[in-house]
């Protein structure tokens, strides 16, 4: 007979080995629709030492590991076991920040550190890290990076992993590789820096990326122990300004060349609704904001740093404002109900407590997935369809619309607030959701961070891709103990 | 020179592929970005200069035996020196097309031989010409008509050479004719060898006899300077670079024009003035032997010498002939100054030029290739919105003629000698 | 070693007649390569011949060969332009599949930046078709003559405009791939029939097997469509290009700023190298000039600028006064590209340059801006087409010393490599070119923050003394870098390749921790059940049971 919360206690130390009935609950379901299943235990490692321990441990016990490093409210569905008798690691107390090198613009840091965490440290050597919208405060910064939550300044994201350089990883099978220039002589760290040598190429070693097989895997393929990431310069000036526009064609064609020419910082769009509960709270506030808002604006920071930090904002101010015009559009730092100041505040920093979407209506449905933004328009229209056809109030809906990769392709969300202590707006949610995910699809959405009832849908229209990475997975997870039953692996 | 002394070019080749495209710098489009016909046409790397230097020092080295395969390579070539332009952008110790005239030096002194050049060579042989078929006794017909001197009796300061393609071709052999009564108007002391004429080896020496070039370049020169003729005139671009880059290596050092240096040396004379209008929008073709081999050259005899460890340099400094100084100006400056005219460049000009097809015994040998080249070059031609292509080689003209008739393309072909008269 | 006839039948009934030989003499041209001398048997630019060449026209016919390679057990090997040894066949009984024909540019996607290609469409082409709609990309290290498409997925990735444009690995989108065991796939956006504007996912992104940090190098299969993200070019629609060869010109538009900078020492490069990333200014930025040794590269440089002069004015030209002068204040230079997407953001750029300048003890080098010598580095390094002047001294060049890092890293091991060439060019049998011939481009990755150098090491591949030297060099040089515990860089694999099959297979077998070589056995195994597909150059060590 296993005695499996002695063999994990052996590990992580017995107080890291937790099955009380609150703690098992709170993991076992989220924000999503996604069944709620039951861990076996939680158990929280300290270290990569540890970690391996457990893995090496599942593999011969045959037992799931179901990763996870944020703290609550989860949202989509990866953090709840899928298979039954899982142990939950949870990362949360691996919270070094190992390394802030300043001079190359580089962190390494645990999955446990949160962006509360990180930000004020990197504010005191003059960095700090391009982040999603809003995270929460306690939202793990090598999870978000790792399931490629889109950042909001697009002119940085060479990739669509980007700021995400080297990592540390433990695979399926419990070994440990150091992913990019980290996997290439010298061996240890401390020789690395030796030799000023900053974690910061994330390409191979040898001639496979191996980063990108743990990128939106949802810790399925390995679980990431330590990630580098490469920061930006802390703004000394910054400043943020509104597009605001009534047609979508012209705001979206406006994106085009804003994007394209690189200019500003932060750069997305967003519906009125989106932006009241974004800058609103609670219900009333965020209502009033909805009246006054625009329909669509686009929200635009322009940072100086370290070189002329003043001409760079005022030049660039000047071009937007060019640029905008010939649009027909106009750059404002302000708009009725939200000032430049007050947005940029929110945007750079994490979300309150209520977190963001969930402070309209107490829940909230994210769809999302990628396209190009002469598409969204499209999108937008099934979106409506759809929602006025199950009697959701189009008015409700949040959009939020990223350019990213430079402006290659975006990310387009959908927020449906709804009330998850109302019962039928539960039962319409979940139709709402489904059949306009279903639709999205049909058009050509891209659900490239496949959670939930995406994930059969993307793979099933993906046979090859489906085919091949299950058998990646076979090399890298050969006994299929990281988070089974995500993706497409059963 | 022999093959073997090219061994170090086959040696350093590095296969960059340059010697397939168009200048990197001049590039356009991806429509028009091919250099190398042969290449282009066959697209297995042995067709290009680069592969051919490998072909040649596999032979050199008895990793091959000649096969019809190696003839093929060798022989489907126009030997147009687009590769050689583009080789030396980067490198002052390659001679690829030198190379190539070598390798087919060497094939043929071995007996490697291409039936159809075998026929040439016998007609040339006996009738001094290299278009097959056609004989000496026909030679001087052209002339028929033309009061001018006759070289073999009387002297003159200038010959007009005719060359085989506009002795024999009647439907060029009028450009000459316009020359010749041109220049005479405008007061040069000009002269023809008629019926006496003699093939200007040049094509010989391109398919590698260069025995019977020898022979002909030998003949030549001694005709003109028993006739005292001190320049040569030509409206054959290829007699044109036969004279100027293969004579002097056999001691002629007559001077040698083509018919537009000496057009634009009329003009800038104010001896030649154009008072027509020709309401016309044309392209023009630089040929090769014109352009980028049509170079001022110098014979050179040097050694090859190391400095800075294993830097290879020459001395005495060796000249370079990298297109860099052909004759493109002259016909432009003709064409810039007849009145109404338009002219609308092509992609691949100068230098650069996209050979017509013709060239290197190809228009005999391999007429396939020969027509997908031309056919290349008239469309982009066509690209310009050009009605007509003007050129200054009756081989280009023939070839572009041939190719138009066969097709439901509209598109004129003048020699520039033709523009010029209709301009007088 | 010939095809069996039956095999040989059903690969010309696939491509036709005309795009498949075993003529010899063809068959020895693609066994010639630069650099093959250095290689066992270390004869000559000739390694092993193809069984057979094959010239497919579409990715059904590549799939159709690849099928039939499995089927009768005949190794192949894919490439492009085919610059450098990788590309030829390391074995026996292997076929060369040369994609000339897939040389389409068959997408420009202007609102969206990016462009589907064939793998033969070169950098040259696809940026004139790309400049046409104001878009230009990211031009490989190896010039306008080779591909992006290959460079992205199989060959280095890193060129000169990599600053502003990103890696060739970052730009690539779905991408089509006839993978070894002949299926295709389509990774990405593209696997979801979606189009090809992302190059991630659904989930993990299988396009993590094909590249790492140098690339397939035409051992999994072959990449038989791409598409590239481009970036903006602020330029002309076409390149209105004047001057004599080789000195081409291209005048300068008003966004445009070309400069050679230098600067007093390495910490000083290094610094300045910081700060362009920090100002995020630089449209390209390439430390070029130097791969021809800096002893002699600012004198050829003024040579390469006079079509008139050849490399025999180089000795005399180097006696002068003035040039001697210029090749002292060129000793550490670095050329970069502004280009400002509007006025005000040129000037802004040229202010901040000028303040890093200022910081850092540089300046702009004079002459580097006089206006014909300022028009003919603005072309060479937009359209990098003059890349064979790596060859140019002796027609032979090897890189050595290849490493990407910090620039702080790059100072420390840019002395060391500096000491070990020159003393290698001291004894004659290299090029004197001066110890420092180290090039590359200020940004390895998108924005900056890692450098790459490489030591240019010129040679004549003619002279056998030369060879064997060179070999002699880049193995020290390895043992060298490993000593000081520098990273393996590329000369790793150098290295490796000039240690023969077996030579580097028990080299591989012995190291320490060579789990990343086991894991690429089992991703190879995965991908090519086969093992129809070279293997050559993709390092492997079977793992111990």
């Amino acid at each position: 007979m296993i005695d499996k919360k002695g063999d994990l206690a052996k590990i992580v130390g017995g107080q890291y080995v937790l099955n009380d009935p609150e703690t098992l609950e709170a993991y076992s379901k989220d924000e999503s629709f996604v069944r709620p299943r039951k861990p076996l235990f939680v158990v929280k490692p300290q270290n990569v030492d540890e970690v391996q321990g457990i893995v090496r441990w599942a593999n011969q016990t045959g037992t799931p590991l179901v990763p996870v490093s944020s703290g609550p409210p989860h949202f989509y569905g990866d953090t709840i076991p899928t298979a039954a008798g899982a142990i939950v690691v949870d990362l949360s107390r691996m919270k070094r920040i190992i390394k802030i090198d300043p001079r190359n613009r580089m962190t390494m840091i645990e999955p446990g550190v949160t962006y509360s965490e990180l930000q004020p440290e990197l504010a005191k050597h003059g960095l700090r890290l391009t982040t999603p919208l809003l995270p929460r405060s306690n939202k793990s910064v090598v999870s978000s990076q790792l399931e490629r939550e889109p950042t909001l300044i697009p002119k940085y994201q060479w990739t669509l992993l980007e700021p995400l350089r080297c990592l540390e990883v433990v695979w399926g099978d419990g070994s440990k590789l150091w992913t990019g220039e980290a996997g290439e002589r010298p061996p240890s760290l401390e020789e690395k820096w030796r030799l000023d040598l900053a974690q910061l190429d994330p390409l191979g070693p040898g001639q496979v990326d191996y980063y990108r097989l743990v990128s939106a895997a949802q810790g399925s393929m390995g679980i990431v122990t330590w990630a580098t990431l490469r920061c930006e310069i802390l703004p000394r000036l910054h400043k943020l300004f509104f597009i605001p526009a009534q047609k979508l064609d012209d705001l979206i064609e406006c994106a085009y060349k804003l994007t394209r020419v690189r200019l500003g910082d932060e750069m997305f769009l967003v519906d009125g609704s989106n932006l009241a509960y974004i800058v609103g709270e609670g219900i009333d506030e965020i209502g009033a904001l909805k009246e006054s808002f625009p329909p669509w604006i686009i929200i635009m920071g322009i940072a100086g740093r370290s070189y002329l930090p003043k001409e760079r904002v005022e030049f660039q101010e000047k071009d937007a404002a060019t640029i905008v015009q010939q649009f027909g559009l106009k750059l404002m730092p302000a708009i009725p109900g939200a000032r430049g100041e007050q947005v940029l505040e929110a945007i750079i920093s994490p979300s309150k407590e209520r977190h963001w979407k969930l402070s309209y209506k107490g829940g909230c449905q994210s769809i999302f997935f990628l396209t190009t933004l002469n598409r969204v328009a499209e999108f937008i229209r099934t979106m409506y369809s759809v929602a006025e056809k199950m009697s959701y109030p189009t008015t409700e809906i949040g959009l939020y619309v990223q350019p990213l990769q430079q402006g290659v392709s975006c990310h387009c969300e959908f927020n449906l607030p709804y009330n998850p202590d109302n019962e039928r707006d539960v039962s319409k949610m979940r139709d709402l959701f489904t059949q306009t995910s279903e639709e999205l699809l049909r058009q050509g959405a891209f659900f490239s961070r496949p959670y939930g009832i995406w994930a059969d849908m993307e793979y099933n229209r993906a046979a090859q891709t489906t085919m091949m990475l299950r058998k990646v997975k076979g090399i890298f997870d050969p006994n299929n103990v990281l988070n089974p039953g995500k993706l497409c692996f059963g | 020179m022999a093959l073997e002394d090219y061994r170090g070019n086959m040696q350093r080749c590095t296969r960059c592929s340059y010697c397939k495209w168009v200048l990197w710098d001049h590039l356009k489009s991806w429509r028009f970005a091919k250099g190398c016909p042969s290449i282009g046409y066959n697209n297995f790397q042995s067709y290009s200069a680069g592969g051919r230097l490998a072909v040649a020092l596999s032979l050199l080295d008895g990793m091959i035996s000649y096969t019809d395969g190696v003839l093929d390579i060798v022989y489907q070539c126009q030997m147009c020196g687009a590769c050689d332009v583009a080789c030396k952008i980067c490198r002052y110790d390659m001679e690829p097309l030198a190379t190539l005239h070598e390798l087919r030096a060497r094939l043929v002194e071995d007996g490697q031989l291409l039936p159809m050049h075998m026929f040439i060579i016998d007609n040339l042989k006996k009738e001094d010409t290299m278009i097959a078929g056609k004989v000496k006794a026909d030679r001087g017909k052209w002339a028929e008509g033309l009061n001018v001197k006759d070289l073999t009796r009387e002297k003159a300061e200038v010959a007009f050479h005719a060359g085989c393609r506009l002795s024999y071709d009647d439907g060029l052999s009028k450009i000459a004719k316009a020359a010749v009564t041109l220049f005479k108007n405008v007061g040069v002391d000009i002269g023809i060898m008629g019926k006496e004429e003699s093939c200007c080896g040049g094509r010989a020496y391109e398919i590698g006899y260069k025995g019977e070039f020898s022979k002909y370049a030998t003949n030549n020169i001694e005709a003109w300077t028993n006739a005292g003729v001190r320049t040569v005139v030509t409206s054959c671009s290829d007699g044109y670079w036969a004279f100027k880059r293969l004579y002097p290596e056999v001691g002629c050092k007559i001077e040698i024009l083509h018919t537009v240096e000496l057009i634009e040396r009329l003009i800038k004379e104010g001896r030649l003035k154009f008072t027509k209008t020709i309401p016309k929008i044309v392209t023009y073709h630089d040929p090769c032997h014109l352009g980028r081999q049509g170079e001022p050259y110098i014979p050179w005899k040097g050694v090859e010498k190391r400095i800075y460890g294993q830097m290879l340099v020459h001395e005495p400094k060796k000249p370079r002939f990298n297109g860099a100084y052909g004759i493109y100006d002259p016909p432009r400056t003709i064409l810039d100054s007849i009145p109404g005219l338009e002219l609308v460049e092509m992609e691949r000009i100068r230098e650069n030029a996209w050979c017509c097809g013709a060239g290197g015994g190809v228009i005999d040998t391999y007429p396939d290739l020969c027509s997908w080249t031309v056919t290349e070059r008239i469309e982009e031609a066509r690209a310009t919105g050009a009605e007509a292509i003007v050129t200054a080689c009756p081989w280009c003209e023939r070839n572009f003629i041939d190719a138009i008739e066969k097709s439901d393309i509209k598109m004129e072909v003048y020699d520039i000698m033709e523009v010029v008269q209709q301009a007088i | 070693m010939t095809l069996p006839r039956e095999a040989y039948q059903v690969l010309e009934d696939i491509v036709g007649p005309r795009n498949i030989t075993e003529e010899p003499a063809t068959l020895a041209a693609y066994a010639f390569n630069f650099g093959n001398e250095l290689y066992p048997p270390y004869a000559n630019r000739f390694l092993i011949r193809p069984t057979a060449v094959l010239l497919p026209g579409s990715t059904e016919e590549v799939q159709a060969i690849v099928r039939a390679c499995n089927r009768y057990r005949i190794k192949y090997k894919p490439f492009t332009t085919g610059w450098g040894g990788i590309a030829g066949v390391r074995g026996e009984n292997s076929i060369q599949l040369d994609l000339r024909r897939m040389d389409r540019i068959l997408e420009i996607d202007e609102k969206n930046m990016f462009a589907v290609v064939e793998p033969y469409a070169m950098g040259g082409t696809l940026q004139a078709e790309a400049m046409k709609v104001g878009l230009n990309c990211n031009m490989p290290g190896a010039g306008a003559a080779v591909s992006p498409l290959a460079n992205g997925t199989s060959q280095w990735g890193h060129g000169p405009p990599t600053i502003y444009f990103g890696h060739n690995s970052e730009v690539l989108l779905g991408i089509e791939w006839v993978m070894p065991n002949g299926d295709i796939l389509k990774t990405g956006s593209l696997g979801s029939g979606v189009g090809w504007f992302c190059g991630e996912g659904p989930g993990p992104s299988l396009r993590a097997l094909i590249r790492g940090d140098i690339g397939a190098q035409g051992n999994l299969g072959v990449f038989t469509k791409a598409a590239l993200k481009l970036s903006p070019w602020p330029g002309p629609a076409q390149l209105k290009v004047d001057g004599k060869p080789p000195a081409y010109h291209l005048s300068l538009p008003e966004n445009f700023r070309i400069y050679t900078l230098t600067f007093p020492n390495w910490q000083a490069f290094a610094d300045a190298a910081y700060k362009i990333y920090d100002a995020e200014i630089g449209y390209i930025c390439h430390r070029q000039w130097h791969k021809l040794g800096k002893d002699l590269a600012p004198a050829f440089f003024l040579m390469y600028s006079d079509p008139t002069k050849t490399l025999d004015d180089l000795e005399e030209m180097l006696k002068d006064p003035e040039i001697q002068r210029f090749t002292k204040e060129m000793g550490m230079p670095l050329p970069i590209v502004l280009a400002g997407q509007t006025p005000n953001d040129i000037e802004y750029q040229e202010k901040v340059l000028d303040q890093i300048l200022v910081e850092t003890g540089g300046h702009k080098v004079a002459k580097m801006s006089e206006p014909d010598i300022e028009k003919l580095t603005l072309l060479y390094f937009i359209r990098w087409g003059h890349k064979n002047l790596n060859f140019v001294y002796a027609g032979g060049y090897v890189g050595s010393w290849h490493q990407y890092g910090t620039p702080d890293f790059i100072v420390k091991y840019a002395q060391v490599a500096e000491k070990t060439l020159s003393k290698y060019q001291a004894t004659g049998l290299l090029v004197q070119a001066g110890g420092d011939a180290m090039m590359g481009p200020i940004a390895r990755m998108g924005g900056g923050g890692t450098f790459s150098l490489e030591q240019f090491t010129a040679y004549d591949p003619a002279n056998k003394k030369s060879v064997e030297a060179v070999v002699k060099y880049i193995l020290e040089s390895a043992e060298l870098a490993r000593d000081h515990g520098f990273p393996s860089g590329f000369d790793e694999m150098t290295a490796l390749r000039m240690k023969g099959a077996e030579g580097s297979q028990a080299y591989l077998e012995s190291l320490p921790d060579n789990q990343r070589f086991q894991w690429q056995w089992k991703i190879r195994q995965m991908l090519d059940p086969n093992d129809a597909g070279e293997t050559g150059t993709y390092w492997m060590v079977k793992p111990k049971e």
